[in-house]
């Protein structure tokens, strides 16, 4: 309306406009823009046409679907369908064929060939080849995936392909854990025929991808929604899903109501509290899985800053790890969803997981006991003072800055009741994801911080960087509490090249001994991912082809 | 509607001047500076202010070798002031850039949202005037009395609700209890649907990200209608035109309306920063694909040229609606245009 004042009434659009003609206008323009945005949809009318699609939520609109240049876990949720591993990894983490049919290992682990399938075929209708895999490895992995990258890289002296169906990986030294690092999470085929000669990070097939997976690429519609449909010459049978469609719904909240509502049929997690509400509900049904994409069999766990004096005394940490009742943790910040952890390395991981270790049991009386031995005393139920604590003015109150993100501010609202018992004053101080990784890894201006360490698939992929004393700097999740051991140094990396299992658990339990001793950390709870679905569907994997084997009825 | 016709009316009656060429120019160069100091800072804002793209966009695998590559192969690695100018010289010719997150043009990736944010925007400005012009004129009516008071505590009461809250409540009731609307998203995942068909699907998902993010706008709009309105029903002129017979309904709409609506207009233009913010909010709750939403993400994401994008051009829709308001005030105020 304010427009009509700004030129002379006959030059302007609204010229000689009743108020209804006007507002007939306007509602014409928002309807042209409803019309331009279901004109510019470019979905093909056979994706819509037929039965009802299965439909996920996802929290984030992933950007692309190219995993190979990435390890952000909202490409990983969406693209993994669409690809596929050399290998494929069952819930004990044991390889199976996959794109390749049958593996040697040779040369005492610095050789490893591969045999792959001949019946693949990319999405558009070429023949999948050994030179896919190395041009995925040469030019995609090795270069822009974090994880492949920082653990194959300097390993790893060439990757070979002989003929079309064999694949070889030359290492200069025995590696250990290369078949878990093989799977479409770790190590995704790209095809080298869409890839070679561009930049990979603006490839037009980032958001039009080419695969092999059990689905194949249909539209995306940015912010909106992702469509797949089955891949009907899928080397593994045909999925029974005619089409999936992820759509983008950033609320958890929404997404529960949407798909109690019936808009939705699966959602990748599920908050606390509907949890349980959920499982009562015959309508639906929830799975758990140790898998998160970008990473599996997380461990979430307070690291001490071994930088600052307090916490270098061993007892000073023995005794805030018995203050610390990490059943409380469990019960009341996850929900039941999890475990208490019992040993550094994750329980996911079986064959390099310890038992028995002699964990700090929850004890706050023999928490006061190492506290005031480390010099921090207490009268009554007022907070410690230092008292001939090295490097801290006598009289110094026991406060504690506890750094977290936001994702985890009811880790530290916990926590903060937990060793108030104690007289610790801890500060909770929640930062923003990139200003954490910031401060606390490359400042290291904390006192304790708690980080959720994915260990992965093998100890080599997600342990490793936590103790390792040249994982300490700036690099994000990586030696939290700047720990150094020598001992423990060359026990990882006796233990990459060991292709012996029992060999291996042998070290990894002798490195999580020493861990328990030194405590540079507590291991708090293990964590564990929801999946809901509508109870019309079923036959859903824990891998990223999750919808592979499912079915729906209508 | 009848008043937008007596609002024509005023505007030939008052002798309302066309602004000159002169004022627009004067207006425009003052438009150039304030948008170069806009990217400036935001520019200097984004790249000073702490947390690493790399990191946001590399995860929480790679090491030191990898995030020195990928700061390379961003630029990120290069001096600021050469990262700026290498800015705005890209600005300048149009280019805003390529994405981190979505590696492809920066400019491409917001045009893609910028349709439903105007949708939604549009709608929700639109329902706001329509609504609260009528209500601002019975609360206007009869002050102090039930219907004003009843009209002013829901107003107080969608303005002072924290529009997150507004959303979830309305989906829970208006979209899950009732099903009059769906929970979320743009369209409907199955439909199969083009042109006409589709325009309605979109339709039928806009009305309650529309209807919550209208509420808020509507709540300022009735209080200034009314008040406005108050003032201007004690005027002479009112006066006079009762005092010749005219009925209360036109004196309203010819007389007093349009005068009174002066300080909602100036509002609206105002806020064209504050719908967007809103709307980012109604998006995520309602799972809506616009930039409002872009901006979050981008802004979690540590996706510098998307953010720079989106605040030059949200800067440059308030500095153009601000110009706009400027033109109208000059254009009903002579003093403005002489000055």
């Amino acid at each position: 309306m304010s427009l009509r004042y700004i030129a002379p009434p006959e030059n302007h659009w609204t010229a000689n406009l009743t108020g209804t003609a006007l507002a007939a206008r306007s509602i014409a323009v928002l309807g042209s823009a409803a019309v331009m945005l279901g004109v510019t949809d470019c979905t093909p009318e056979s994706s819509r046409a037929g039965a009802r699609p299965f439909v996920a939520a996802i929290t984030t609109d992933p950007g692309h679907l190219n995993s190979a240049i990435t390890t952000n876990g909202s490409v990983h949720t969406v693209a993994g369908l669409l690809y596929n591993g050399l290998v494929a990894l069952d819930d004990k983490l044991k390889p199976l064929p996959e794109l390749a049919v049958r593996w040697e290992v040779e040369d005492s682990g610095s050789l490893y060939r591969f045999h792959l399938r001949r019946d693949v075929r990319w999405h558009d209708g070429r023949k999948f080849t050994s030179a896919d895999v190395k041009f995925t490895f040469d030019e995609l992995l090795l270069n822009f995936h974090s994880r492949s990258r920082a653990s194959l890289r300097a390993k790893l002296l060439r990757v070979d392909a002989p003929n079309d169906s064999t694949v070889e990986f030359r290492f200069r030294r025995p590696y250990a854990p290369l078949l878990q690092q093989l799977d479409v999470e770790e190590a995704p085929i790209m095809p080298k025929h869409v890839f070679a000669g561009t930049d990979p990070l603006r490839n037009p097939a980032n958001i039009a991808p080419v695969g092999t997976g059990p689905f194949r690429f249909v539209s995306y519609r940015s912010g909106a929604e992702i469509r797949y449909a089955a891949n009907a010459d899928y080397f593994l049978g045909p999925p029974q899903i005619s089409e999936i469609v992820l759509r983008i719904i950033p609320d958890p909240g929404t997404q529960v109501i949407a798909l109690e509502a019936g808009e939705v049929d699966w959602l990748f997690g599920v908050p606390g509290p509907e949890r349980a509400r959920l499982r009562r509900d015959p309508r639906f049904r929830v799975m758990q899985t140790p898998g998160y994409s970008g990473g599996s069999n997380c461990i979430t766990t307070i690291g001490f800053n071994l930088d600052r004096p307090m916490a270098r005394d061993i007892r000073f940490r023995r005794g805030i790890a018995h203050a610390v009742n990490r059943h409380q943790f469990l019960e009341r910040v996850l929900f039941g969803e999890g475990r208490v952890a019992d040993a550094p390395i994750s329980s996911g991981i079986e064959f390099a997981h310890a038992s028995g270790l002699p964990m700090a049991r929850f004890d706050t009386a023999a928490a006061g006991r190492l506290l005031h031995a480390a010099g921090w005393r207490r009268k009554g139920s007022s907070m410690r003072t230092a008292n001939g604590v090295p490097g801290v003015a006598d009289g110094t109150p026991l406060t504690v800055r506890f750094t977290v993100m936001p994702s985890q501010a009811n880790y530290g609202d916990l926590l903060r009741a937990q060793l108030r018992a104690v007289g610790i004053d801890l500060r909770v101080e929640g930062l923003e994801p990139a200003i954490f990784s910031q401060t606390v890894f490359t400042v290291r201006d904390f006192d304790m911080a708690i980080v959720a360490y994915c260990n992965g698939t093998d100890p080599e992929i997600g342990v490793r960087r936590q103790y390792m004393s040249s994982s300490i700097g700036p690099v994000p999740f990586s030696n939290t509490a700047a720990y150094r051991n020598s001992v423990v140094d060359s026990l990882f990396d006796s233990a990459a090249s060991a292709l012996d299992v029992s060999r291996r658990r042998r070290l990894y339990r002798e490195i999580q001994e020493i861990a328990v001793r030194d405590q540079p950390y507590i291991w708090l709870v293990e964590t564990l991912n929801t999946r809901a679905f509508h109870s019309r569907c079923s036959g859903f994997g824990i891998s990223p082809h999750f919808a592979a084997t499912a079915r729906c009825s209508r | 509607m009848q008043w937008l016709r007596h609002l024509s009316a005023f505007c030939r009656d008052r002798e309302v001047q066309p602004v000159s060429g002169q004022f627009v120019l004067r207006r425009l160069v003052q438009v150039i500076p304030t948008m170069i100091g806009v990217v400036l800072i935001a520019f200097l804002l984004i790249h000073l202010a702490p947390g690493d793209p790399v990191v946001a966009l590399a995860g929480e695998h790679g090491d030191a070798e990898y995030y020195a590559f990928m700061r390379e192969r961003f630029g990120l690695d290069r001096p600021l002031p050469q990262q700026l100018a290498t800015y705005f010289a890209r600005v300048a010719t149009g280019d805003l850039g390529v994405s981190y997150v979505h590696g492809r043009s920066t400019l491409g990736v917001i045009m893609e949202r910028v349709p439903a944010t105007l949708l939604l925007t549009g709608t929700a400005l639109m329902l706001a005037v329509l609504i609260s012009v009528p209500l601002g004129a019975i609360a206007a009516r009869s002050p102090g009395r039930v219907r004003d008071l009843g009209i002013n505590s829901v107003a107080l009461f969608l303005y002072s609700a924290p529009v997150f809250w507004v959303g979830q409540i309305a989906i829970l009731f208006l979209a899950f209890q009732l099903d009059l609307f769906p929970v979320q998203g743009m369209t409907s995942a199955g439909s199969a649907t083009k042109g006409l068909a589709r325009m309605f699907d979109i339709m039928r998902h806009l009305a309650l990200p529309a209807l919550v993010l209208a509420s808020q706008e509507l709540a300022v709009l009735v209080r200034l209608t009314r008040s406005g309105l108050i003032d201007e029903l004690a005027r002479d002129h009112v006066r006079t035109a009762r005092a010749k017979g005219v009925g209360e309904l036109l004196v309203i709409a010819r007389h007093a309306m349009p005068r009174a609506l002066m300080p909602a207009i100036t509002v609206i233009g105002a806020r064209t920063g504050q719908l967007i913010a809103g709307a980012a909010v109604v998006e995520i709750v309602f799972g809506w694909p616009g930039i409002g939403r872009l901006l979050v993400t981008s802004l979690q994401a540590r996706d510098t040229p998307v953010l720079l994008g989106l605040f030059t051009m949200i800067s440059f829709a308030v500095v153009v609606a601000n110009f706009v308001t400027d033109l109208v005030h000059a254009a009903i105020d002579p003093r403005i245009r002489l000055g």
